[in-house]
């Protein structure tokens, strides 16, 4: 039997297979905290979620929390979690469209949230609001206006937020910068089309690591320098995720690219 | 894997009906991806059983993995139906049929099969399965209602060693806890099961020696559950339980012949 992948000497995979990290930092691009009302979470909680991101090197987790996406838990209680572990959480404020009073909040309140806010989160498809709503102007116009990214939960065929309507909303906001959380899962050709015509935009792979020829075809299709690594953490574990992209037939560069060198050249090494 | 054996518990090979490239249409693709992974042996299923039909998929996989596997790396999973209809020999002969073809465990697709999934229609077969000890393998996506499906089942074999599979990406913790507690002859594959320290938490409460690792190829790849099973912090003893001691204890102690 010739050597697996996780035995290529030198590999990232050899080094994460026998120690269980590696001599880089990760960027975990898309998680969240807190309770779900349809899953169990053991470890949903900041110190046991930092506690598992230490074991494998995750240098920055940015998260939006369950509570403010979909209850009425505020963004500055969301900073004071943050602010307990500054040296690995970052967050995404969360915009929550049917709360125009919240938005108004949080966006009068930014520069107290920054720099430990780096964002918008979106969550389209479960406020069943189109990104491209006026609901959701406030909000673009401000990451617009300071070129923040947004993370926007993204899936294929969606009316809320699949390929066409992202397509117009990235193509509306140039100087937003767009996290497609998912990368529109399952419609690869739309990703590719978002892709080509949208250079503001990034694809984040939340729960693609593990299925398999999917990290393949997008880095085929898109390149792997426009790839974002996250976990949705707490739902996945980051082993589990960073070895979908570790066993990926894909590059030793292309693996660099998707665990930290993107986000580096984009919002650098120190924030 | 040089310090850790791995036996893949759920796996598909065959040709789908409605296409797909995602690999896995041969034995010869499946066994080039577990070595670009490092797994040594896997319990294979034929990806195309819903919709082709036990008879066919039964006979296809062993040509497909005496076409392909030399090396006798690959044990094979058959499809049951109800007894009544005399499409499967009676369970002695299925049984010694299994035994003669590398076919270690059995598994249903009661809702795309359309029967009942219960001791009228295969009470009989599932006895003789639970008293040899002969794993069924039992996915919630395939049963009747879901997970209400896999707990009537249990309900109705609870001495049957059974396997539930493709457990669903969404934490499924609230539906296999109460299983593994209860049934002492259920086991868990993990190909779906990508919570973090979960694992962990699973073998502390009800024993490593209830998880089986699992790869869920071709919609999954071997490597990202290889790597959460490596470092889920348990000691390596019962790293290598999971990873292929307890599938290969399982298939050894189930009497076929």
């Amino acid at each position: 039997m010739n050597r697996s992948v996780w035995e290529q000497p030198g590999s990232l995979a050899e080094a994460f297979w026998k120690n269980g990290a590696a001599d880089i930092p990760i960027y975990d691009m898309h998680g969240h905290m807190g309770s779900h009302n349809a899953i169990f979470f053991a470890r949903c909680e900041a110190p046991e979620m930092v506690a598992h991101m230490r074991r494998l090197g995750v240098r920055r987790l940015v998260f939006s929390h369950h509570y403010s996406l979909m209850g009425s838990f505020r963004n500055a209680r969301v900073h004071e979690i943050t602010a307990r572990f500054p040296d690995i959480l970052r967050m995404y404020v969360s915009i929550n469209p049917h709360q125009p009073d919240f938005i108004a909040e949080d966006l009068a309140q930014y520069d107290r949230l920054a720099p430990l806010a780096i964002g918008f989160k979106f969550l389209p498809d479960y406020h069943k609001v189109k990104v491209t709503d006026p609901r959701y102007e406030a909000a673009l116009n401000f990451a617009s206006a300071r070129r923040l990214p947004i993370l926007v939960h993204t899936w294929g065929g969606s009316a809320f937020n699949g390929a066409d309507v992202m397509l117009e909303a990235a193509t509306r906001y140039p100087q937003a910068t767009f996290f497609m959380g998912h990368s529109f899962s399952g419609d690869w050709d739309g990703a590719k089309r978002v892709a080509e015509a949208c250079p503001n935009v990034y694809f984040e792979l939340t729960s693609l690591p593990g299925q398999h020829t999917v990290i393949e075809r997008l880095c085929a299709d898109i390149g792997s320098h426009r790839l974002l690594f996250g976990t949705d953490m707490p739902w996945f574990d980051e082993y589990q995720h960073v070895g979908g992209v570790l066993s990926a037939d894909i590059s030793e560069d292309d693996k660099h690219n998707i665990l930290y060198r993107n986000v580096e050249k984009l919002l650098g090494k120190d924030w | 894997m040089n310090d850790i054996m791995f036996f893949d518990a759920q796996c598909q090979i065959g040709v789908p009906m409605l296409g797909g490239d995602r690999g896995g249409r041969s034995a010869a693709e499946l066994l080039a991806e577990m070595d670009r992974n490092g797994v040594d042996k896997a319990l294979v299923a034929h990806g195309n059983t819903e919709a082709a039909g036990a008879v066919f998929a039964n006979a296809d996989l062993l040509e497909l993995i005496q076409a392909d596997d030399a090396a006798g790396r690959l044990t094979g999973v058959w499809t049951i139906l109800p007894a009544q209809c005399g499409e499967l020999p009676p369970p002695a002969e299925l049984f010694a049929r299994m035994a003669a073809n590398r076919i270690g465990a059995l598994n249903l697709f009661p809702v795309a099969h359309r029967w009942q999934a219960c001791r009228l229609t295969v009470g009989r077969l599932l006895d003789a399965a639970a008293e040899r000890r002969v794993p069924v393998i039992l996915s919630p996506p395939v049963m009747d209602g879901a997970w209400r499906g896999v707990y009537d089942f249990l309900r109705e074999f609870p001495a049957a060693t059974v396997i539930v599979a493709k457990l669903g990406l969404w934490g499924s913790d609230r539906n296999i806890r109460p299983l593994l507690e209860n049934f002492p002859g259920c086991y868990v594959e993990l190909s779906e099961y990508w919570v973090p320290e979960g694992i962990a938490d699973l073998a502390r409460r009800y024993g490593a020696d209830r998880l089986l690792y699992a790869s869920g190829y071709p919609r999954f790849g071997h490597g990202s559950t290889m790597l959460s099973i490596r470092h889920s912090g348990l000691p390596l003893e019962q790293v290598r339980q999971i990873a292929g001691q307890n599938l290969e204890r399982l298939l050894a102690r189930a009497q076929l012949a």
